[in-house]
């Protein structure tokens, strides 16, 4: 039994799950669900459609080379069975695992934070240079302090007639 | 070469499967739509090639049977005799004659028809020579329609005919009907030989083969010869005189001592002696079947006094300087019901013919090429001392010790009883990993987890996985060590609460504006595009101006002031007197929007216009002539509709033609994206 990864999308495949497609040259692809295989046939290269691992490997959206990707390698050979040291195997993947999600959540929010600052810095400018919409120059250079200027609003009392007031 | 072996014939086909086959594959593989408006040549090329074509075909099939059948001078002469007593040969002649003459009229026939299809006229005369040249072929073939019927025959009974190898070391059984010749057969071959009571049961000859000393033997058993003259016999004793005449082989003759098979010894006898000329050159053996009924010795002086006669001339054919034991080779007893003998007969003859072929081959000359490179060594004994055959010691052990394990084997128990003791195929299952080499011997029954968590546990296995592991960890707390103090620095440059709401309140009116814009779009195509000096909706009002001025800070006062007293300057005299009593002093104004100021204006001015008291627009009056309300509805609502297109292009009626910009610029320059600019 073994878990394999879609072609497309690089997504794991459970059993009971997705379709194999071998093709006259005995190359075999995996799909995890039709999606995956319609895109397939459709001739669509993994590597320019957005949501798919592949993609987001090349354009630096994820995690590419770290040493946790050294420990999850497909062996050829058949290893004898050892109780001993399946036992520390066993141990050992969830660690690795904990391991190899923080560096890549870490990777991200590393790529995320210029965006933050970049926000920032925009924020900054659009007030400095949008103020005027809140509060006049004039009044700027009196008072240099952010506090906006409250709105007046003017009431009649000359007439008899009742006039709709507006705020 | 067809040595022996007639099967390979092609089937003769009768004269109309002929004409039949010959004519429909004509038609099916030339090309067959033809019209006459077609070129002259075009369809004399058309039929003459129908013509050519069956006459091919014809040629074909009729020299397959010319080539395949046997011709009589090229075969072995037995089998040349054979086919002759079987089926004539001058009739067979004949008829491949026949079938000969046939094929070269009929290429006779396309020629000369090929040639006047080449001055054809019409597609009608064409076409009536090739119906002409093909009918004449079929006709030909109808006539040697017979022929083709017998040689189908032929070839049908030439198929049947026992494979006999002329060249191989043939046994052949002969004598009278009924002696017991195929019984004989049947017990020293696999032939299966009919055997009946009556006399001519074998019709023909037959074939089997048997086995002496690593060398097989051709046994032929043949019909029943009886004593008469030559020129008397049927068929079928002609076929064993053919045999005798033509084949190389040892020649078993054989007598009913018992007289059971209706003949005496003496016709017997006769026959024997009648026939012997073919027993030239032929080891020859006299054989007395049926002694279980009578015994040779038990003979009467007359019978045993012909049977020494033919002993005497089978001796005859003996090799010069023969065995002392040379009548035993030559007369021997036997009786196929009790099995007595059969096997001596059998090896004596097959000695016979053995030691006959040595004897040519001795003295033919090609045995002298060969015989100086054989040469058998036989060693002299050096001395009297016995040397027995000797085994080392190892060997015999080894081999005493094969012989217990394979006794082992015998008691050792097997998967299969396992089976079988715990209940059988379909209860028990047999444990796979019993037989499994592992280092400790306790964990064969262990479940192994494949997967955990999405992974391949096959993938992790490493024998020194957790001193890497500890290494990653190690790695992995420096790592978040160094990410520590970088996170601090992001967070330094964060925006105050007072920005943060200034910069809120920035981003609505943005947005505010952006709606507005849109609304005004959106509506922009029913709405008339007039300039803000007339507003019609009366939105730009001082008030409006005085908010937006103090929500930004400054105070409006002077400037409502200013722009009061130009607007009033107009046309609002009398406003002007109540605005001044009361407008610098306490900062309250006069709040209306502008239905309000019109409304006042109204009331205060003395001339009353007469739209006061006016009409609802929609009643009828009597005089305009509409018929009732809806047509006048719909009368003003046409009215309205041209005047509001009218309205937004700013004309004054329908006879305001003016064009403000005569050549506005975007008509008149600039290229084009796409198309050509050769009109303006």
């Amino acid at each position: 039994m073994r878990l394999e990864k879609c072609w497309f999308c690089s997504s794991t495949i459970y059993p009971g799950h997705g379709i194999q497609f071998v093709r006259n040259d005995a190359k075999i692809f995996r799909f995890c669900r039709s999606k995956c295989h319609k895109n397939f046939k459709m001739k669509r290269n993994p590597r320019k459609v957005k949501w798919t691992k592949a993609y987001r490997r090349l354009h630096g959206k994820d995690m590419t080379q770290d040493s946790t990707f050294e420990f999850e390698r497909k062996r050829n050979r058949p290893q004898r069975y050892d109780r001993i040291n399946t036992e520390k195997v066993l141990q050992a993947i969830p660690k690795i695992s904990k391991v190899k999600a923080t560096r890549e959540k870490d990777h991200i929010t590393k790529r995320l934070s210029v965006g933050r600052v970049n926000r920032r810095t925009e924020d900054r400018r659009e007030l400095e240079q949008s103020i005027s919409l809140v509060k006049a120059p004039s009044v700027l250079k009196e008072d240099a302090t952010l506090t906006l200027p409250k709105q007046k609003v003017t009431v009649s009392y000359a007439q008899t007639e009742n006039t709709p007031m507006e705020e | 070469m067809v040595q022996f072996n007639f099967k390979g014939i092609t089937v003769v086909p009768s004269g109309k499967e002929m004409v039949d086959i010959i004519l429909s594959r004509t038609q099916r593989q030339t090309p067959t739509v033809v019209h006459k408006g077609y070129a002259i040549n075009r369809l004399r090329q058309f039929y003459m090639r129908k013509v050519r074509f069956t006459q091919q075909n014809f040629h074909e099939k009729l020299s397959a049977i010319v080539d395949e059948f046997p011709r009589l001078e090229g075969i072995h002469p037995f089998y040349s005799d054979l086919l002759h007593v079987l089926y004539n040969k001058d009739h067979y002649k004949l008829a491949l004659g026949q079938v000969n003459t046939a094929r070269n009229l009929i290429s006779k026939v396309a020629k000369d028809y090929v040639r006047l299809l080449k001055y054809g006229d019409s597609l009608y005369r064409c076409k009536c020579l090739k119906v002409a040249a093909l009918g004449r072929m079929c006709t030909v073939i109808k006539r040697i329609g017979p022929s083709l019927a017998y040689l189908e025959q032929v070839r049908q009974h030439m198929a049947r005919l026992p494979s006999i190898d002329p060249n191989m070391r043939t046994i052949l059984i002969c004598g009278y009907p009924n002696v017991g010749k195929s019984s004989f057969m049947n017990k020293i071959t696999r032939a299966d030989v009919d055997v009946q009571p009556y006399a001519f049961t074998t019709k023909s000859l037959f074939v089997g083969h048997t086995d002496y000393n690593y060398l097989r033997y051709q046994v032929i058993d043949t019909p029943g010869i009886l004593d008469r003259p030559f020129e008397d016999r049927n068929i079928i004793e002609m076929c064993s005189i053919t045999a005798l005449a033509h084949l190389r082989s040892a020649v078993l003759f054989f007598l009913d001592i018992s007289g059971s098979c209706g003949y005496t010894v003496a016709q017997q006898a006769a026959l024997f002696h009648s026939i012997k000329s073919l027993f030239l050159n032929k080891p020859l053996m006299i054989v007395c079947n049926k002694i279980d009924l009578q015994q040779l010795n038990a003979l009467s002086e007359d019978d045993k006094r012909l049977v020494d006669e033919m002993k005497a001339e089978a001796l005859k054919t003996l090799p010069i300087g023969g065995d002392p034991n040379a009548e035993q080779q030559v007369l021997v007893t036997m009786s196929t019901l009790t099995d007595e003998g059969v096997i001596n007969v059998r090896n004596t003859a097959c000695e016979r013919i053995l030691d006959q072929r040595v004897e040519i081959k001795m003295k033919s000359k090609k045995i002298n090429d060969c015989l100086n490179r054989f040469h058998v060594a036989m060693p002299k004994p050096r001395d009297g001392k016995e040397r027995p055959v000797c085994i080392p010691q190892q060997v015999s052990e080894q081999r005493a010790k094969d012989r217990e394990v394979e006794k082992e084997k015998e008691k050792r128990k097997l998967e299969k009883d396992l089976e079988n003791e715990n209940g059988g195929a379909g209860v028990y299952s047999a444990s796979l990993k019993k037989h499994y080499l592992l280092a400790n011997d306790e964990w064969k029954e262990d479940i192994i987890p494949e997967i955990i968590d999405g992974h391949n546990v096959a993938d992790f296995m490493d024998p020194d996985i957790l001193e890497r592991l500890e290494e990653l960890e190690r790695e992995e707390g420096f790592r978040l060590a160094g990410e520590e103090g970088d996170d601090f620095e992001i967070d330094g440059d964060n925006m105050t609460p007072e920005e943060r709401e200034a910069l809120n309140e920035i981003r609505k009116r943005k947005k505010a504006l952006i709606q507005e814009h849109r609304i005004k779009k959106s509506t922009a195509e029913s709405r008339p595009i007039v300039p803000r000096k007339f507003d019609k909706d009366r939105q730009f009002t001082t008030e409006r101006m005085g908010r937006q001025l103090s929500g930004l800070g400054l105070d409006p006062s002077k400037a409502i002031e200013r722009v009061r007293s130009r607007s009033v300057s107009r046309g609002r005299k009398r406003e002007r007197s109540v605005a001044a009593d009361g407008a610098g002093d306490d900062g309250m104004e006069i709040d209306n929007d502008g239905k309000g100021s019109n409304k006042r204006l109204r009331l205060r001015s003395v001339s009353r216009s007469r739209s006061r008291s006016r009409a609802p627009v929609e009643e009828v009056i009597p005089g305009e002539g509409f018929k009732d309300k809806e047509q006048k509805v719909k009368a003003i609502k046409l009215g309205k509709k041209s005047v509001k297109k009218r309205n937004k292009d700013a004309r004054k009626g329908e006879a305001d033609r003016v064009i403000l910009n005569m050549m506005p610029k975007h008509l008149f320059s600039g290229k084009r994206g796409i198309g050509k600019t050769s009109r303006r």
